[in-house]
């Protein structure tokens, strides 16, 4: 008896777990909680967008300019590159997830034609690090990601702001 | 680097401790659903299960910064979710023993081990018919995962006594499923 009803219970778990909240518990919630934090200059979307991308101008300008690359070959192919690629990658697809579970139509759109961009310049990238590795190539990799970054959350802003006014008039 | 195996979303806990207002509301999202229906199994009602999910969320947030990671997030979180709706529905009614309450135990309740005949819909409307005591020690053994100890500690009861009660409440469960099905 004991084992029967154990099991059934366990089998069929997302069938005990079936009521949602509704959305009036978020919203008090967030009425609760002390103001969210004011963004810094240094945490502002704009600023740091603004630097990767003078960085990668930087960046590019120098790896052109550079007449060769140095001997080390596979050096920046190693695993400490791999990881920061894993690590923004997953931060990227997290964003995307969560910024594609709220909104669908043009702001998609312009968003997935920047990422076009930005991924047609990493696969360049790519092949530049497979054929001439070097720190400059990496540092432009990393910069492309980290734009990509920029450009999400400066996408989950926008849809924080249009969120706001109904939770304040609520 | 220490909590990756313990917490999936570790970043999320660590924006959330920088004040970030969008950490919190991926948080929730991803932990409301399940923290809810918790509530519910505990308070049987709605409106009150919301209630204490949102005062459990904040106090959760609000003392984010004593969550250390020694254990994953969700049971930390499940743990002020359970002893929020315990105190809700008080616990002098979880320690009353439902024998009080004119509940008649037969010692001898047989059911098919075969099989389970029954349905999950009937299974939770018996369960939500159960008195406190019982509803909340067998949601909290066969739902949530508690064992007998970790019952006592959030009902304030002995282990023996959460023993006692879940064997109780697991007839007392059955006895009712009978009486749906041949009542």
């Amino acid at each position: 008896m004991d084992d029967s009803l154990s099991e059934f219970v366990k089998k069929n778990k997302d069938g005990f777990d079936d009521k949602e909240p509704s959305a009036r518990v978020w919203k008090e919630i967030e009425n609760r909680l002390p103001l969210a934090k004011h963004v810094s200059i240094w945490n502002s979307v704009a600023v740091w967008r603004a630097a990767a991308l003078a960085f990668l101008c930087l960046s590019l300008y120098t790896f052109f300019t550079r007449p060769s690359g140095r001997p080390n070959m596979n050096a920046y192919q190693s695993a400490d590159f791999t990881d920061l690629e894993t690590f923004y990658s997953g931060q990227i697809q997290e964003k995307v997830e969560f910024i594609n579970s709220f909104e669908t139509g043009n702001e998609k759109d312009q968003l997935g034609q920047d990422f076009q961009k930005l991924d047609a310049m990493y696969q360049v990238l790519s092949e530049e690090m497979k054929i001439r590795p070097s720190e400059k190539v990496k540092d432009a990799m990393v910069l492309n990601l980290l734009i990509r970054i920029d450009l999400l959350n400066q996408q989950i802003k926008k849809l924080e702001d249009k969120r706001k006014p109904r939770n304040m008039a609520s | 680097m220490e909590h990756v195996g313990v917490n999936l979303h570790q970043d999320i806990i660590d924006r959330c401790k920088a004040g970030d207002r969008q950490a919190h509301y991926k948080l929730y999202q991803l932990y409301s659903k399940s923290m809810f229906n918790i509530c519910y199994r505990i308070v049987k009602d709605e409106p009150a299960a919301e209630d204490v999910l949102q005062d459990a969320f904040v106090n959760a947030f609000r003392n984010l910064k004593n969550y250390r990671g020694d254990s994953a997030f969700g049971a930390w979180l499940k743990r002020i979710v359970v002893n929020k709706a315990i105190t809700h529905i008080g616990r002098r009614r979880l320690e009353r023993i439902p024998d009080e309450e004119g509940f008649d135990i037969q010692e001898e309740v047989q059911i098919e081990s075969a099989s389970f005949p029954f349905t999950v819909d009937r299974v939770k409307e018996a369960i939500l018919s159960l008195p406190d005591g019982y509803r909340t020690v067998l949601s909290l053994y066969l739902l949530e995962g508690y064992d007998h100890e970790e019952i006592g500690q959030v009902l304030e009861i002995s282990e023996s006594t959460s023993k006692s009660q879940f064997s109780r409440a697991k007839k007392k469960l059955i006895e009712i499923l009978k009486e749906q099905k041949y009542g």
